[in-house]
Protein backbone atom coordinates (compact mmCIF):
# COMPACT_ATOMS: atom_id res chain seq x y z
CA UNK A 1 0.00 0.00 0.00
CA UNK A 2 1.45 3.34 -0.94
CA UNK A 3 2.32 5.99 1.57
CA UNK A 4 -0.03 8.57 0.03
CA UNK A 5 -2.90 6.16 0.35
CA UNK A 6 -2.26 5.69 4.06
CA UNK A 7 -1.80 9.43 4.55
CA UNK A 8 -5.10 10.27 2.83
CA UNK A 9 -6.90 7.63 4.87
CA UNK A 10 -5.54 9.17 8.06
CA UNK A 11 -6.70 12.62 6.92
CA UNK A 12 -10.21 11.31 6.28
CA UNK A 13 -10.39 9.54 9.63
CA UNK A 14 -9.05 12.54 11.54
CA UNK A 15 -11.49 14.79 9.71
CA UNK A 16 -14.36 12.53 10.71
CA UNK A 17 -13.10 12.29 14.30
CA UNK A 18 -12.92 16.07 14.70
CA UNK A 19 -16.53 16.31 13.47
CA UNK A 20 -17.73 14.40 16.52
CA UNK A 21 -16.20 16.95 18.85
CA UNK A 22 -17.32 20.05 16.97
CA UNK A 23 -19.61 22.11 19.16
CA UNK A 24 -23.25 22.24 18.14
CA UNK A 25 -23.85 25.14 15.90
CA UNK A 26 -27.10 26.61 14.84
CA UNK A 27 -26.91 26.98 11.15
CA UNK A 28 -30.24 28.72 10.89
CA UNK A 29 -30.16 31.58 8.49
CA UNK A 30 -31.93 34.46 10.10
CA UNK A 31 -32.38 37.98 8.97
CA UNK A 32 -30.26 40.32 11.00
CA UNK A 33 -32.27 42.49 13.43
CA UNK A 34 -31.61 45.84 11.75
CA UNK A 35 -32.71 44.60 8.36
CA UNK A 36 -35.78 43.09 9.95
CA UNK A 37 -36.68 46.37 11.64
CA UNK A 38 -36.33 48.14 8.32
CA UNK A 39 -38.64 45.66 6.67
CA UNK A 40 -41.16 45.88 9.50
CA UNK A 41 -41.34 49.64 9.08
CA UNK A 42 -41.77 49.28 5.37
CA UNK A 43 -45.47 49.19 4.65
CA UNK A 44 -45.09 47.82 1.14
CA UNK A 45 -45.90 44.37 2.47
CA UNK A 46 -49.56 45.35 2.79
CA UNK A 47 -51.86 44.55 -0.07
CA UNK A 48 -55.26 46.19 -0.16
CA UNK A 49 -58.40 44.07 -0.23
CA UNK A 50 -59.29 45.62 -3.61
CA UNK A 51 -56.00 44.53 -5.13
CA UNK A 52 -56.30 41.02 -3.77
CA UNK A 53 -59.93 40.79 -4.92
CA UNK A 54 -58.91 41.97 -8.36
CA UNK A 55 -56.19 39.35 -8.61
CA UNK A 56 -58.47 36.61 -7.36
CA UNK A 57 -61.10 37.51 -9.94
CA UNK A 58 -58.49 37.47 -12.66
CA UNK A 59 -57.41 34.05 -11.40
CA UNK A 60 -53.85 35.26 -11.09
CA UNK A 61 -51.79 32.10 -10.66
CA UNK A 62 -48.87 33.90 -9.02
CA UNK A 63 -50.66 34.55 -5.76
CA UNK A 64 -51.13 32.14 -2.87
CA UNK A 65 -53.42 33.07 -0.01
CA UNK A 66 -52.48 31.69 3.37
CA UNK A 67 -55.02 31.74 6.18
CA UNK A 68 -53.15 31.91 9.51
CA UNK A 69 -56.25 31.55 11.69
CA UNK A 70 -56.99 28.32 13.58
CA UNK A 71 -58.36 25.48 11.48
CA UNK A 72 -61.87 25.81 12.95
CA UNK A 73 -62.19 29.40 11.76
CA UNK A 74 -60.74 28.47 8.42
CA UNK A 75 -63.38 25.76 8.13
CA UNK A 76 -66.14 28.29 8.68
CA UNK A 77 -65.02 30.73 6.07
CA UNK A 78 -61.96 31.25 3.95
CA UNK A 79 -61.05 33.21 0.90
CA UNK A 80 -61.27 31.19 -2.30
CA UNK A 81 -58.11 29.20 -2.97
CA UNK A 82 -56.61 29.93 0.44
CA UNK A 83 -54.68 27.28 2.30
CA UNK A 84 -54.68 27.07 6.08
CA UNK A 85 -51.48 27.31 8.09
CA UNK A 86 -52.39 28.33 11.65
CA UNK A 87 -50.02 30.84 13.22
CA UNK A 88 -48.48 28.33 15.62
CA UNK A 89 -47.60 26.05 12.73
CA UNK A 90 -45.95 28.68 10.57
CA UNK A 91 -42.45 27.55 11.49
CA UNK A 92 -43.05 23.84 10.92
CA UNK A 93 -40.62 22.48 8.40
CA UNK A 94 -43.51 20.89 6.47
CA UNK A 95 -44.89 24.32 5.74
CA UNK A 96 -41.69 25.76 4.37
CA UNK A 97 -42.63 24.47 0.92
CA UNK A 98 -45.68 26.75 0.92
CA UNK A 99 -44.26 29.84 2.56
CA UNK A 100 -40.77 30.02 1.14
CA UNK A 101 -41.41 30.42 -2.55
CA UNK A 102 -39.66 32.28 -5.28
CA UNK A 103 -42.40 31.71 -7.81
CA UNK A 104 -45.44 32.83 -5.81
CA UNK A 105 -46.50 35.85 -3.85
CA UNK A 106 -47.67 34.66 -0.48
CA UNK A 107 -50.50 36.73 0.99
CA UNK A 108 -51.03 36.11 4.69
CA UNK A 109 -54.36 37.01 6.24
CA UNK A 110 -56.23 36.65 9.48
CA UNK A 111 -59.33 38.33 10.90
CA UNK A 112 -57.48 41.56 11.43
CA UNK A 113 -53.86 42.46 10.75
CA UNK A 114 -52.31 41.15 13.92
CA UNK A 115 -51.85 37.42 13.41
CA UNK A 116 -50.98 37.83 9.77
CA UNK A 117 -48.37 40.41 10.73
CA UNK A 118 -46.92 38.10 13.38
CA UNK A 119 -46.72 35.29 10.86
CA UNK A 120 -45.11 37.72 8.44
CA UNK A 121 -42.41 38.65 10.96
CA UNK A 122 -41.68 35.01 11.77
CA UNK A 123 -41.34 34.15 8.10
CA UNK A 124 -39.35 37.28 7.27
CA UNK A 125 -36.90 36.40 10.03
CA UNK A 126 -36.47 33.02 8.46
CA UNK A 127 -35.48 34.87 5.31
CA UNK A 128 -38.53 33.94 3.23
CA UNK A 129 -39.20 36.17 0.27
CA UNK A 130 -42.33 37.44 -1.49
CA UNK A 131 -44.43 37.73 1.63
CA UNK A 132 -47.43 40.05 1.88
CA UNK A 133 -50.16 40.78 4.36
CA UNK A 134 -53.79 41.45 3.50
CA UNK A 135 -54.38 44.94 4.89
CA UNK A 136 -57.19 44.91 7.41
CA UNK A 137 -57.67 41.17 7.15
CA UNK A 138 -61.02 39.48 6.71
CA UNK A 139 -62.84 42.16 8.70
CA UNK A 140 -61.88 44.76 6.18
CA UNK A 141 -62.54 42.27 3.40
CA UNK A 142 -66.16 42.07 4.51
CA UNK A 143 -66.49 45.81 4.92
CA UNK A 144 -64.97 46.68 1.59
CA UNK A 145 -65.61 43.78 -0.75
CA UNK A 146 -68.53 41.77 0.54
CA UNK A 147 -70.70 44.64 1.79
CA UNK A 148 -69.43 47.79 0.12
CA UNK A 149 -71.03 51.08 1.11
CA UNK A 150 -72.12 53.49 -1.52
CA UNK A 151 -70.03 56.67 -1.50
CA UNK A 152 -71.79 59.85 -0.54
CA UNK A 153 -72.99 62.04 -3.44
CA UNK A 154 -70.33 64.52 -4.38
CA UNK A 155 -67.44 62.11 -3.79
CA UNK A 156 -64.73 62.01 -6.43
CA UNK A 157 -65.44 59.79 -9.40
CA UNK A 158 -62.70 57.35 -8.37
CA UNK A 159 -64.79 56.46 -5.35
CA UNK A 160 -67.69 55.54 -7.58
CA UNK A 161 -65.43 53.51 -9.84
CA UNK A 162 -64.16 51.68 -6.81
CA UNK A 163 -67.68 51.17 -5.55
CA UNK A 164 -68.81 49.64 -8.82
CA UNK A 165 -65.77 47.36 -8.80
CA UNK A 166 -66.53 46.32 -5.25
CA UNK A 167 -70.17 45.63 -6.12
CA UNK A 168 -69.08 43.40 -8.96
CA UNK A 169 -66.49 41.74 -6.77
CA UNK A 170 -69.10 41.23 -4.08
CA UNK A 171 -71.30 39.38 -6.55
CA UNK A 172 -68.32 37.37 -7.73
CA UNK A 173 -67.39 36.27 -4.22
CA UNK A 174 -70.99 35.68 -3.27
CA UNK A 175 -71.32 38.58 -0.88
CA UNK A 176 -74.57 40.11 0.29
CA UNK A 177 -74.43 43.44 -1.49
CA UNK A 178 -77.58 44.19 -3.45
CA UNK A 179 -78.28 40.55 -4.07
CA UNK A 180 -81.01 39.30 -1.85
CA UNK A 181 -81.09 35.76 -3.15
CA UNK A 182 -77.47 35.10 -2.45
CA UNK A 183 -76.80 36.00 1.13
CA UNK A 184 -74.79 32.96 2.06
CA UNK A 185 -71.08 33.28 2.08
CA UNK A 186 -69.69 30.63 -0.14
CA UNK A 187 -67.12 28.48 1.47
CA UNK A 188 -65.40 26.78 -1.30
CA UNK A 189 -64.04 23.42 -0.56
CA UNK A 190 -60.35 23.87 -0.93
CA UNK A 191 -58.27 20.84 -1.54
CA UNK A 192 -54.86 21.38 -0.10
CA UNK A 193 -52.20 19.97 -2.28
CA UNK A 194 -48.94 19.34 -0.55
CA UNK A 195 -46.18 20.61 -2.71
CA UNK A 196 -43.99 17.71 -3.59
CA UNK A 197 -40.32 18.17 -3.05
CA UNK A 198 -38.70 18.83 -6.36
CA UNK A 199 -37.81 15.37 -7.49
CA UNK A 200 -34.31 15.10 -8.65
CA UNK A 201 -33.45 12.43 -11.13
CA UNK A 202 -32.51 9.57 -8.91
CA UNK A 203 -29.51 7.50 -9.74
CA UNK A 204 -27.57 4.59 -8.46
CA UNK A 205 -24.17 3.62 -9.57
CA UNK B 1 -24.59 29.63 -0.20
CA UNK B 2 -25.09 26.07 -1.42
CA UNK B 3 -26.70 23.94 -2.72
CA UNK B 4 -26.09 25.96 -5.85
CA UNK B 5 -29.18 25.19 -7.89
CA UNK B 6 -31.89 25.30 -5.17
CA UNK B 7 -30.40 28.56 -3.88
CA UNK B 8 -30.63 30.04 -7.35
CA UNK B 9 -26.90 30.69 -7.72
CA UNK B 10 -26.96 28.46 -10.77
CA UNK B 11 -30.25 28.88 -12.66
CA UNK B 12 -32.66 25.95 -12.68
CA UNK B 13 -32.26 25.51 -16.41
CA UNK B 14 -28.70 24.34 -15.89
CA UNK B 15 -29.93 21.33 -13.96
CA UNK B 16 -29.73 18.93 -16.89
CA UNK B 17 -26.46 20.37 -18.12
CA UNK B 18 -24.90 19.88 -14.69
CA UNK B 19 -26.32 16.36 -14.59
CA UNK B 20 -24.63 15.56 -17.90
CA UNK B 21 -21.29 17.03 -16.75
CA UNK B 22 -21.39 15.17 -13.43
CA UNK B 23 -22.44 12.02 -15.28
CA UNK B 24 -19.47 12.30 -17.60
CA UNK B 25 -17.12 12.81 -14.64
CA UNK B 26 -18.69 9.84 -12.87
CA UNK B 27 -18.26 7.66 -15.94
CA UNK B 28 -14.64 8.76 -16.18
CA UNK B 29 -13.97 7.80 -12.56
CA UNK B 30 -15.69 4.44 -13.01
CA UNK B 31 -13.66 3.69 -16.12
CA UNK B 32 -10.37 4.84 -14.64
CA UNK B 33 -11.00 2.71 -11.54
CA UNK B 34 -11.32 -0.26 -13.88
CA UNK B 35 -15.03 -0.73 -13.29
CA UNK B 36 -15.81 -1.38 -16.91
CA UNK B 37 -14.40 -4.86 -16.34
CA UNK B 38 -17.00 -7.24 -14.97
CA UNK B 39 -14.27 -9.42 -13.48
CA UNK B 40 -13.11 -6.57 -11.31
CA UNK B 41 -16.63 -5.87 -10.11
CA UNK B 42 -17.56 -9.43 -9.18
CA UNK B 43 -14.11 -9.78 -7.59
CA UNK B 44 -15.61 -8.33 -4.43
CA UNK B 45 -18.19 -11.12 -4.31
CA UNK B 46 -15.69 -13.91 -4.94
CA UNK B 47 -13.07 -12.29 -2.76
CA UNK B 48 -10.13 -11.62 -5.06
CA UNK B 49 -10.45 -7.91 -5.80
CA UNK B 50 -11.66 -5.25 -3.40
CA UNK B 51 -11.38 -2.17 -5.59
CA UNK B 52 -15.17 -1.70 -5.68
CA UNK B 53 -15.39 -1.62 -1.93
CA UNK B 54 -12.47 0.80 -1.62
CA UNK B 55 -13.65 3.19 -4.31
CA UNK B 56 -17.20 3.43 -3.01
CA UNK B 57 -16.26 3.60 0.66
CA UNK B 58 -13.68 6.30 -0.14
CA UNK B 59 -16.22 8.25 -2.17
CA UNK B 60 -18.85 8.02 0.58
CA UNK B 61 -16.47 8.97 3.41
CA UNK B 62 -14.91 11.85 1.48
CA UNK B 63 -18.31 13.25 0.52
CA UNK B 64 -19.80 12.84 3.98
CA UNK B 65 -16.86 14.44 5.77
CA UNK B 66 -16.65 17.23 3.18
CA UNK B 67 -20.36 18.02 3.32
CA UNK B 68 -20.33 17.97 7.12
CA UNK B 69 -17.61 20.61 7.19
CA UNK B 70 -19.27 22.64 4.44
CA UNK B 71 -22.45 22.59 6.45
CA UNK B 72 -20.59 23.54 9.62
CA UNK B 73 -18.99 26.63 8.12
CA UNK B 74 -22.27 27.50 6.43
CA UNK B 75 -21.36 26.91 2.80
CA UNK B 76 -24.23 24.54 2.26
CA UNK B 77 -27.71 24.30 3.70
CA UNK B 78 -28.19 20.57 4.15
CA UNK B 79 -31.90 21.01 4.81
CA UNK B 80 -32.24 21.83 1.10
CA UNK B 81 -30.35 18.76 -0.05
CA UNK B 82 -32.37 16.11 -1.78
CA UNK B 83 -32.91 13.00 0.33
CA UNK B 84 -34.06 10.00 -1.59
CA UNK B 85 -37.37 8.72 -0.16
CA UNK B 86 -37.36 5.22 1.31
CA UNK B 87 -39.73 2.57 0.04
CA UNK B 88 -38.72 -0.31 2.25
CA UNK B 89 -40.28 -3.21 0.35
CA UNK B 90 -39.04 -1.97 -2.99
CA UNK B 91 -35.58 -1.36 -1.55
CA UNK B 92 -35.29 -4.90 -0.23
CA UNK B 93 -36.77 -6.68 -3.25
CA UNK B 94 -34.99 -4.36 -5.68
CA UNK B 95 -31.74 -4.83 -3.77
CA UNK B 96 -32.02 -8.60 -4.11
CA UNK B 97 -32.76 -8.39 -7.84
CA UNK B 98 -29.97 -5.90 -8.39
CA UNK B 99 -27.51 -8.00 -6.39
CA UNK B 100 -28.41 -11.08 -8.41
CA UNK B 101 -28.00 -9.17 -11.66
CA UNK B 102 -24.74 -7.75 -10.36
CA UNK B 103 -23.20 -11.18 -9.81
CA UNK B 104 -24.61 -12.93 -12.87
CA UNK B 105 -24.09 -10.03 -15.28
CA UNK B 106 -20.98 -8.57 -13.72
CA UNK B 107 -22.10 -4.97 -13.99
CA UNK B 108 -24.23 -2.44 -12.25
CA UNK B 109 -26.22 -0.09 -14.49
CA UNK B 110 -23.58 2.66 -14.49
CA UNK B 111 -20.60 0.43 -15.14
CA UNK B 112 -22.44 -1.45 -17.89
CA UNK B 113 -22.73 1.84 -19.77
CA UNK B 114 -19.00 2.43 -19.21
CA UNK B 115 -18.38 -1.00 -20.71
CA UNK B 116 -20.60 -0.14 -23.67
CA UNK B 117 -18.62 3.05 -24.16
CA UNK B 118 -15.38 1.12 -24.57
CA UNK B 119 -17.06 -1.47 -26.79
CA UNK B 120 -17.34 -4.50 -24.53
CA UNK B 121 -19.75 -7.07 -25.92
CA UNK B 122 -20.87 -8.36 -22.51
CA UNK B 123 -21.61 -4.77 -21.54
CA UNK B 124 -23.78 -4.32 -24.63
CA UNK B 125 -25.71 -7.53 -23.91
CA UNK B 126 -26.12 -6.43 -20.27
CA UNK B 127 -27.49 -3.05 -21.35
CA UNK B 128 -30.00 -4.70 -23.70
CA UNK B 129 -31.11 -6.82 -20.75
CA UNK B 130 -31.34 -3.66 -18.65
CA UNK B 131 -33.60 -1.99 -21.21
CA UNK B 132 -35.69 -5.14 -21.40
CA UNK B 133 -36.06 -5.08 -17.62
CA UNK B 134 -37.11 -1.44 -17.68
CA UNK B 135 -39.64 -2.24 -20.41
CA UNK B 136 -41.12 -5.17 -18.49
CA UNK B 137 -41.25 -3.11 -15.29
CA UNK B 138 -42.96 -0.18 -16.99
CA UNK B 139 -45.48 -2.27 -18.91
CA UNK B 140 -46.31 -4.42 -15.91
CA UNK B 141 -46.39 -1.51 -13.48
CA UNK B 142 -49.99 -2.10 -12.33
CA UNK B 143 -48.99 -5.63 -11.28
CA UNK B 144 -46.19 -4.55 -8.92
CA UNK B 145 -47.49 -1.14 -8.00
CA UNK B 146 -48.26 -2.32 -4.44
CA UNK B 147 -44.81 -3.79 -4.09
CA UNK B 148 -43.21 -0.68 -5.54
CA UNK B 149 -44.96 1.70 -3.12
CA UNK B 150 -44.98 -0.64 -0.12
CA UNK B 151 -43.77 0.49 3.31
CA UNK B 152 -43.16 4.08 2.34
CA UNK B 153 -41.12 5.76 5.07
CA UNK B 154 -40.66 9.18 3.50
CA UNK B 155 -37.34 10.96 3.16
CA UNK B 156 -35.77 9.57 6.30
CA UNK B 157 -32.10 9.72 7.09
CA UNK B 158 -30.35 6.78 8.67
CA UNK B 159 -29.33 9.00 11.59
CA UNK B 160 -32.98 9.88 12.23
CA UNK B 161 -33.99 6.24 12.49
CA UNK B 162 -30.96 5.43 14.66
CA UNK B 163 -31.38 8.54 16.77
CA UNK B 164 -27.73 9.61 16.68
CA UNK B 165 -26.15 12.80 15.41
CA UNK B 166 -25.07 13.07 11.78
CA UNK B 167 -21.47 13.72 12.69
CA UNK B 168 -21.22 10.73 15.00
CA UNK B 169 -22.59 8.55 12.24
CA UNK B 170 -20.05 9.91 9.77
CA UNK B 171 -17.25 9.11 12.21
CA UNK B 172 -18.53 5.57 12.81
CA UNK B 173 -18.88 5.13 9.07
CA UNK B 174 -15.29 6.27 8.52
CA UNK B 175 -14.08 3.83 11.18
CA UNK B 176 -16.06 1.09 9.46
CA UNK B 177 -14.44 2.01 6.14
CA UNK B 178 -11.00 1.94 7.73
CA UNK B 179 -11.68 -1.50 9.20
CA UNK B 180 -12.90 -2.71 5.81
CA UNK B 181 -9.77 -1.34 4.10
CA UNK B 182 -7.55 -3.06 6.64
CA UNK B 183 -9.30 -6.43 6.49
CA UNK B 184 -9.39 -6.46 2.70
CA UNK B 185 -5.72 -5.54 2.51
CA UNK B 186 -4.95 -8.51 4.77
CA UNK B 187 -6.95 -10.79 2.50
CA UNK B 188 -5.38 -9.17 -0.55
CA UNK B 189 -1.93 -10.17 0.63
CA UNK B 190 -2.85 -13.83 0.94
CA UNK B 191 -4.36 -14.36 -2.48
CA UNK B 192 -2.69 -14.60 -5.84
CA UNK B 193 -2.83 -11.47 -7.90
CA UNK B 194 -5.34 -11.75 -10.72
CA UNK B 195 -4.56 -10.09 -14.00
CA UNK B 196 -7.33 -9.15 -16.36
Amino acid sequence: MSRTYILLTIVAILGAAVLVFLPEKKNQKELDPEKLLMEINNSSRYLSTDLVAHRLIEKDPSILLVDVRPAAQYGEYALPGAINIPLEQVLLIDNEGYLNRNDLEIVLYSNGDLWADQAWILCARRGYKNLYVLKGGLNHWFESIMQPKSPSPGSPSQDFDMYSFRLAASQYFGGGANIETNTENSTENVIIKRREKKSVTAGGC
Amino acid sequence: MGPLIPMGIIPDQWNSVMAVLIGVAFGFVLESSGFSSSRKIVGLFYGYDFTVLRVFFTAAVTTAVGLAYFSYVGWIDMSLAYIHPTYLTAAIVGGLIMGLGFITGGFCPGTSLCAVAIGKIDGIIFTIGLMLGIFIFSEGYPVWEGLYNGNYLGSVKVTESLGISDNLFIFLFAVMALAAFYVTSLIGRRIKEVNY
